[in-house]
């Protein structure tokens, strides 16, 4: 029965605050920019209409490309189910961690790449293969980053390091901490094709990575495609703010209102994130594709001096 | 219940012998030779497993096959099967299962066209030696067993030796191999000096540090090179092309493996771990194996050659979790290297299914559209859609993604580094996060070279003739690779069905078992596989998938309503005439990681134009190539060496001149007596 809650509420909150994000980010660049810009909840509507539009298959296509979509979305869920948004809702083990997020996460970028192959065309090949090299780049560092959180708690297991870091302060004082927020960072910033690494804004294929490969979908398939990068995207942001910003040690009581300000305060750090999200996009320009990897390795040393520090230091409280 | 056994085992022997034997007596008769050969060998193979799974699960202790003792000294044909050996022999026996159902099929298109009873002999030997390489009880019969599968797996490899290449990538195999196994008979040597005796289940009490030492670092080379560890892996990808895709399904996915299986069977069973920097040597291979032959792999076309460049890479994964098993046996923690070994294991059983099953992919490609290139490839997913949806389950297995096998172990093998960083030990704290690393680009790196041969190779446009009249294989073919891929997904979704069997291997080599600590049960819905607080459930996983398909499916359906498709062409710029040169091409898609990589490739190009070079080239003729860094910068300044100082002998020491040679024998003999005399 615990557990049903925990997928219920843990799917409702991540399927309802996805595009929220992204109508956060997309409403400070617009103003950033003196534009109005379209409503917070733009991405909702989009979804909606997508939905009831027919689609558009290549003839050339295969059953994976009209399969992709369903995995690609459904997946993302799966990794949104690892990663508890508050750790007042779980009581017990969940059967995975975060090496299992990783793989299911491959799992749906395994596809997403050989849909994009799938039609043939060019942009396809195009963002598949860049895709291809950013994020085979950005995985030591992914790995080794949640190691470090993994062993100061000494377990791989997500509640459990959340519950962990609970009892160390204030994490974002102590270096191991910062190096880890830092190397996480620049995977979210990857990982959720965001400017520098990629632009979700535009469709010139000197520059497109995601857009690219989802180029050839439309209707119900394209909204799917859209929600599930959404999904993925505040799958790692609940990750970075619920490990390096816990605040549940700070609601003494048990019970549905614990719960419930639990979520609120968890929802007010995925804004923040967001607005920190979106001011690096505003202050940065793009980069070119081969200066990828320095980020990627820029995150991989922050993350390798991250467990350096783990091991001189220690993780405990400073 | 040990009798039986041993006839067991007994019996399968002796069937395979006896398909070696009739298929040199139906050698006429190549379409029922094939057939009955191949059926014998599922026998057999059926029997070697079952007998497998017997010994490990209800008999403890060694089993003694068959002993006999000839004349000769030293030379005993002794044959005795521990849980070790089982569990090599349950892989072995399963992918000759598959792969001999599958050659029903595939050795058809040979008919008529060569000798089919030579190579079914071939073939059935071939399984028979890794049978006596992983069941022999003494050293001396093991080297013999180890140098008949290298002969005949050599033959296996020239059998189409009408082609050059063939020729040249059997001569590497060969000329390595030898070398390999010069290294292990002088490893033997020194072990038969101060033990004076060959028995593998002997004590190795009487042998002194030093010399435990210079044995170890005759082993891992000797090991080494038929595992095919960086740097001593650059027969492989020569070999393996060569070869039938059936005989590369079996070298690469149990002949490298017999390898893994020495440097267990010597250095963990018999000479035992005492130093550190034994797991250390073995995890820093692992490392530079499994991120050198990723990227290799990545840049290949070639199919096959992509394939072995795999097989290197998977081997750097298995001995990542052989040298952390060594490491922590070596540190007294028998718990951590139980569960690096465990891992090690599984990993190697893992990829003797999915490797096996891609080289069997490999070759249904090149059944049918006769080419091993996969830029002359495309769009075989609607010719051959059952051989694409099992090359698909192979492709996410090794890319070690859920649900499928590879996860598994991989997952193990994390947990073991996991494990293995305890404060206070700096310097292999540091090497196992750098193994974290390492297998977390290998992952990743692994899965972008699948979507590449799986994506270029059956999605998209045909990108020639032959691609556009590919037709789906023989459905033997299809069984044997389908029940590989059912098993890949089976032990990814219930890995205790295996981890059972691997564990008491563990119980027998490290004394620990793990499947205390592996949480979980038997077949059970909920099946989540646990060390201490760490748990994953593969079964719920896929559970949560579909039920969360159906839902999204029931929920788009409530909100959008009827699925509604159009069929349209491909956005192809408003050019109108898109055509299969449009796509991405392998080299294409692997480009940005050979220029983020290229101190490992030096790529070199080369543009020529013809006419107007900037506005009206009538061709433009694009070349690009990498240097395979191994053979450029290690190998070949050797073998210039080598050919100097032969040329420099020449004339002096090798004259060509019998009176020489008998002039050289009669002096070592006599120095040879003298010795005997005075020492």
């Amino acid at each position: 029965m615990n557990s049903m809650i925990y997928i219920l509420v843990q799917i409702l909150v991540i399927i309802m605050a996805a595009p929220l994000v992204n109508g956060i980010i997309k409403k400070i660049k617009a103003l950033t920019q003196k534009r109005k810009g379209a409503p917070v909840f733009q991405m909702y509507f989009d979804i909606y209409k997508l939905l009831q539009k027919n689609s558009v298959v290549s003839e050339v296509s295969s059953w994976i490309f009209k399969v992709t979509p369903y995995i690609v979305f459904t997946t993302a869920i799966a990794a949104a189910l690892l990663v508890p948004v508050s750790t007042k809702l779980i009581t017990q083990q969940i059967p995975g961690d975060f090496i299992m997020l990783v793989s299911i996460l491959a799992l749906g970028r395994f596809f997403m790449m050989a849909a994009a192959l799938d039609t043939a065309g060019t942009f396809g090949g195009m963002g598949s293969s860049r895709e291809a090299m950013i994020s085979s780049l950005i995985e030591p560092s992914i790995l080794v980053s949640l190691f470090t959180v993994g062993l100061i708690s000494q377990s791989t297991s997500l509640p459990q390091i959340m519950n962990a870091v609970q009892n160390t302060g204030v994490p974002l004082l102590h270096p191991v901490y910062i190096m880890v927020f830092l190397a996480l960072l620049i995977v979210i910033i990857a990982e959720t094709s965001r400017i520098p690494v990629d632009d979700p804004s535009t469709h010139l294929e000197l520059t497109m990575v995601h857009e690219a490969m989802i180029l050839e979908y439309s209707g119900r398939h394209l909204a799917l495609m859209e929600y599930g990068a959404a999904i993925k995207q505040l799958t790692f942001i609940t990750l970075l703010v619920n490990i390096l910003i816990p605040s549940d040690q700070l609601i003494g009581f048990t019970g549905i209102g614990a719960l419930a300000l639990s979520l609120v305060i968890y929802l007010l750090k995925v804004v923040l994130l967001s607005v920190i999200i979106a001011i690096i996009e505003v202050n940065t320009v793009k980069f070119r594709l081969f200066s990828i990897p320095n980020l990627a390795a820029l995150s991989f040393i922050l993350a390798f001096l991250g467990i350096l520090q783990y091991f001189i230091l220690g993780g405990s409280h400073v | 219940m040990e009798l039986f056994l041993r006839n067991l085992f007994l019996a399968s022997v002796l069937l395979y012998l006896f398909g070696a034997v009739i298929s040199l007596i139906l050698m006429k008769r190549q379409k029922a030779c094939n057939i009955i050969a191949n059926f014998i060998c599922i026998a057999a193979s059926a029997l070697g497993a079952a007998a497998s799974v017997i010994k490990i699960l209800w008999v403890n202790g060694p089993i003694g096959i068959f002993g006999f003792k000839s004349a000769i000294p030293f030379v005993s044909l002794d044959m005795k099967v521990d849980n070790l050996s089982a569990i090599f022999l349950l892989a072995l026996s399963i992918l000759v299962l598959c792969v001999s159902i599958y050659s029903i099929g595939y050795i058809s298109h040979y008919i008529g066209k060569r000798n089919i009873g030579l190579f079914n002999f071939l073939y059935t030997t071939f399984i028979l030696s890794m049978i006596f390489v992983l069941t022999s009880a003494n050293a001396v019969f093991f080297y013999i067993s180890w140098e008949a599968m290298s002969l005949l797996s050599y033959f296996l490899v020239v059998f189409e030796s009408e082609k050059e290449k063939n020729q040249r990538a059997g001569r590497l195999y060969i000329i390595m191999t030898h070398l390999a196994t010069a290294f292990l008979l002088i490893g033997f040597m020194i072990i038969y000096s101060y033990t004076k005796s060959f028995d593998l289940f002997g004590s190795s009490a009487g042998i002194p540090e030093a010399a435990r030492n210079i044995i170890f670092i005759l082993l891992l080379i000797g090991f080494g090179t038929k595992a095919g560890v960086i740097p001593l892996h650059i027969w492989l990808p020569y070999a393996h092309p060569a070869a039938p895709s059936n005989v590369s399904a079996l070298m690469s996915g149990i002949m490298i493996k017999t390898a893994i299986y020495g440097l267990i069977r010597f250095l963990l069973c018999y000479l035992g771990i005492e130093h550190t920097w034994w797991g250390v040597v073995i995890l820093v291979l692992g490392i530079a194996s499994a991120v050198l032959g990723v990227a290799y792999a990545l840049m290949e076309h070639n199919i096959k050659r992509l394939l072995a460049f795999h097989s290197v890479e998977n081997i750097g994964i298995i001995l990542i979790g052989l040298g952390v098993c060594f490491i922590a046996l070596a540190q007294n923690n028998e718990l951590v290297g139980g569960l690096a070994l465990t891992a090690a294991l599984l990993h190697t059983f893992n990829h003797t299914l999915f490797k096996g099953g891609l080289f069997l992919g490999a070759g249904s490609i090149q059944y049918a559209a006769h080419t091993k290139d996969i830029e002359k490839l495309g769009g075989l997913i609607k010719k051959m859609p059952v051989t694409a949806l099992f090359v698909l389950c192979f492709s996410l297995a090794i890319s070690a993604i859920v649900p499928f096998n590879g996860f598994i172990s991989e997952w193990l093998t994390y947990q073991s580094l996991f494990a293995n960083i305890i404060p206070g030990q700096a310097g292999l704290n540091l090497i196992s996060i750098l193994a974290v690393a390492a297998l977390g680009l290998t992952g990743a790196l692994a899965a972008a070279c699948f979507v590449k041969l799986f994506g270029i190779s059956f999605l998209g446009l045909p990108r020639s003739n032959q691609a556009l009249k590919a037709k789906e294989v023989p459905v033997t073919m299809n069984i044997g690779m389908g029940i590989l891929a059912a098993l890949c997904l089976i032990v990814g979704l219930f890995p205790f069905t295996i981890l059972r069997l691997i564990d008491q291997v563990a119980i027998d080599l490290v004394g620990s078992s793990i499947l205390g600590q592996l949480h979980g049960g038997f077949l059970i819905v909920y099946y989540p596989l646990k060390v201490s607080a760490n748990s994953i459930s593969p079964l719920a996983l896929l559970i949560v998938l579909i039920a969360l398909i159906l839902i999204s499916l029931l929920v788009i359906r409530i909100i959008g309503g009827k699925y509604i498709e159009r069929k349209y062409g491909t956005w192809d710029c408003g050019f109108e005439a898109l055509n299969a040169r449009m796509q991405y091409s392998a080299t294409g898609f692997s480009k940005p990681i050979k220029i983020v990589f290229k101190i490992l490739f030096r790529p070199t190009r080369k543009t020529t134009f013809e006419g107007d070079w900037l506005y009206h080239p009538e061709t433009i003729e694009y070349t690009t190539s990498f240097t395979s860094v191994f053979e450029e910068y290690l190998y070949y300044p050797m073998i210039r060496t080598i050919k100097q100082f032969s040329q420099r002998t020449k004339f002096r020491i090798q004259t060509g001149s019998i009176h020489n040679y008998l002039l050289y024998i009669f002096i070592m003999v006599l120095a040879l007596m003298l010795y005997n005399r005075f020492v």
